[in-house]
């Protein structure tokens, strides 16, 4: 069985990045620049801090979708509700007063597909690697002040993004399958 | 019929663009959140085409697209997947099903389009009320044609026209033109090397954009296997080289349907106008005998009850002329219409040479004539005889 080790840092950076421009740029028509990613640990070889705890960007909408087979994880979006309004707002063709209208049941399902999309993108060039594996159901979390945490043995790395100005960090949670 | 489009999909947001997607095309979109929603409106309604996700709760698309490939009543249903659940492995293992089309998110509108329109015939719709194109409305036309000459002679030759011409050397130009803006006709010159001429008429006619627009083929008039071939794979037109200009505008305006009464008929105050072009061909007399009693009878029905004739272009005259004029009089009688005559020497003096218009006397300006009827003129032969 193949194992996330035989997996170069590049290779997943290259793969999110391809998968994250991929997304912006049909769905929204729009840039996605890769500002900065990190390997799966710290230099002091440290899991890395949760990607948004120390941002002070108020309300922050966040999506993740995982995958599962012979390569299992879960990727988590983190955009800020501004962001995830232009998104939506994008995505769908409408106006931001539009989307503000539909509330945020309107934004939490565009954020949802995007992040479908999104991790659809990633897998699938794993998939095309030999790692076969399948998408879930995306959810979504709103609020402040919030972090969340891998489960031990799993490896994390983020990638930050620069859309339009908007700033989205893809946090990418692996365990190799057992 | 209407087509119907059924979405299934548990985001709402995909369901919305699809929707949007389909917006100006003749056919409904159904929707469902899963697939047990998904095989209750297919059952129901019997879509003629399925867009379908694979990820969703209480049903996936998997199970709901075997559960309709063993339905005899719905298999024959054709199935697109559109879905991020993409991978060479998977998308074999779900096309072994049988499944029409894969679409992987994330997805451009047209492509969709692109795919649906190769199951069903979409139609365009015109936004709003239709309305009818008229001569003096802008037109895109598109000319793909390796020599420069041709181009340069149709732009030259259609300048009076309000159509923009294109001129594109190769097929490449052509498909990048078409994917950005949608011709309202295109001409495809059928010299162009290795057939590409017949190829990108394949290419044109299988992109839903421009299935239904008109395409003329340029070919020289020696070449009549090329134009036999032309007509047999479903040309609009052919025009043949050296081109005929007149006769082009013409079938170009018949091509896409448009009104050319403007040309010939107007009003101007309580002024029905009617006025023949330099060069009053056999098509020019047709179009105009045409139009012309539905156009009297509008002006009557808007209280307009003076006609002036105006010849004051016309070079020459003929029997087709003549016998046009001599309807146009004869209508305006009958609706007791008052008419008069604006010409020049040439057409003046070649009136005094038939027995039936020896009498027609001619003003030679149009507020002259004008004047006459204001004044009480009559409805006799000749308006100011």
């Amino acid at each position: 069985m193949p194992s996330i080790d035989s997996i170069g840092e590049n290779i997943f950076q290259d793969t999110m990045n391809r998968a994250v421009q991929d997304v912006f740029r049909t769905m929204l028509g729009k840039n996605a620049t890769l500002v900065h990613g990190t390997g799966a640990t710290d230099s002091n070889g440290q899991p890395w801090k949760h990607p948004v705890e120390h941002d002070n960007s108020g309300l922050q909408v966040v999506s993740t979708v995982g995958f599962i087979g012979d390569i299992s994880g879960l990727i988590y979006l983190y955009l800020n509700a501004d962001f995830a309004k232009f998104v939506a707002s994008n995505m769908l063709g409408m106006s931001l007063a539009e989307v503000e209208e539909g509330g945020d049941e309107v934004v939490n399902d565009a954020i949802g597909e995007l992040t479908n999309m999104t991790v659809g993108g990633f897998k699938n060039q794993l998939c095309d690697q030999g790692f076969p594996c399948k998408l879930t159901i995306p959810s979504i979390l709103r609020g402040s002040n919030f972090s969340i945490e891998p489960v031990s043995g799993a490896t994390r790395r983020t990638y930050m993004f620069d859309v339009s100005g908007h700033r989205l960090i893809t946090d990418l949670l692996m365990k190799n399958s057992d | 019929m209407r087509y119907k489009v059924l979405t299934v999909d548990d985001s709402k947001t995909v369901r919305i663009i699809v929707k949007k997607a389909f917006k100006s095309y003749d056919c409904e979109i159904l929707e469902a959140g899963n697939g047990v929603e998904g095989l209750a409106v297919a059952g129901k309604e019997r879509p003629d085409v399925i867009l379908l996700d694979i990820t969703m709760p209480v049903m996936d698309g998997v199970e709901m697209l075997t559960k309709i490939k063993s339905d005899p009543e719905l298999k024959a249903i054709p199935i697109i997947m559109l879905t991020a659940e993409g991978g060479r492995d998977n998308v074999l293992k779900i096309a072994k099903i049988g499944v029409r089309d894969y679409i992987v998110k994330p997805f451009k509108e047209d492509l969709l389009i692109e795919k649906v329109g190769r199951i069903i015939d979409l139609k365009p719709i015109a936004e709003g009320p239709v309305k009818t194109k008229s001569i003096l409305d802008p037109c895109t036309i598109l000319v793909v044609e390796d020599k420069p000459t041709i181009v340069q002679q149709i732009q030259e030759g259609l300048k009076h026209t309000p159509w923009k011409i294109h001129g594109m050397s190769s097929t490449g130009e052509a498909i990048d033109f078409c994917s950005k803006n949608t011709p309202d006709l295109i001409m495809l010159s059928l010299s162009l090397p290795e057939e590409a001429g017949f190829t990108l008429f394949r290419l044109i006619r299988a992109s839903v954009k421009t299935k239904y627009t008109p395409i003329f083929g340029l070919v020289v008039k020696t070449e009549v296997n090329v134009q036999q071939n032309a007509q047999q794979v479903g040309f609009s037109a052919i025009i043949t080289k050296p081109i005929d200009i007149p006769e082009l505008e013409s079938k170009i305006a018949k091509a896409m349907n448009l009104d050319t009464s403007k040309r010939y008929f107007d009003t101007q105050g309580d002024f029905l106008m009617m006025k023949l072009p330099e060069n009053c061909t056999a098509i020019v007399v047709n179009e105009v005998t045409n139009y012309l009693k539905p156009k009297v009878a509008e002006a009557v029905d808007s209280g307009i009850a003076k006609t002036i004739i105006d010849l004051k272009e016309v070079k020459s005259l003929n029997m087709n002329v003549i016998k046009l004029l001599l309807t146009t009089m004869q209508t305006c009688r009958e609706l007791a219409i008052q008419f008069a005559l604006v010409g020049n020497d040439a057409v003046s003096a070649e009136c005094k040479s038939f027995e039936d218009t020896r009498n027609w006397t001619f003003y030679t300006s149009l507020d002259d004539a004008k004047a006459s009827l204001s004044k009480g003129g009559a409805t006799a032969p000749a308006g100011a005889a």
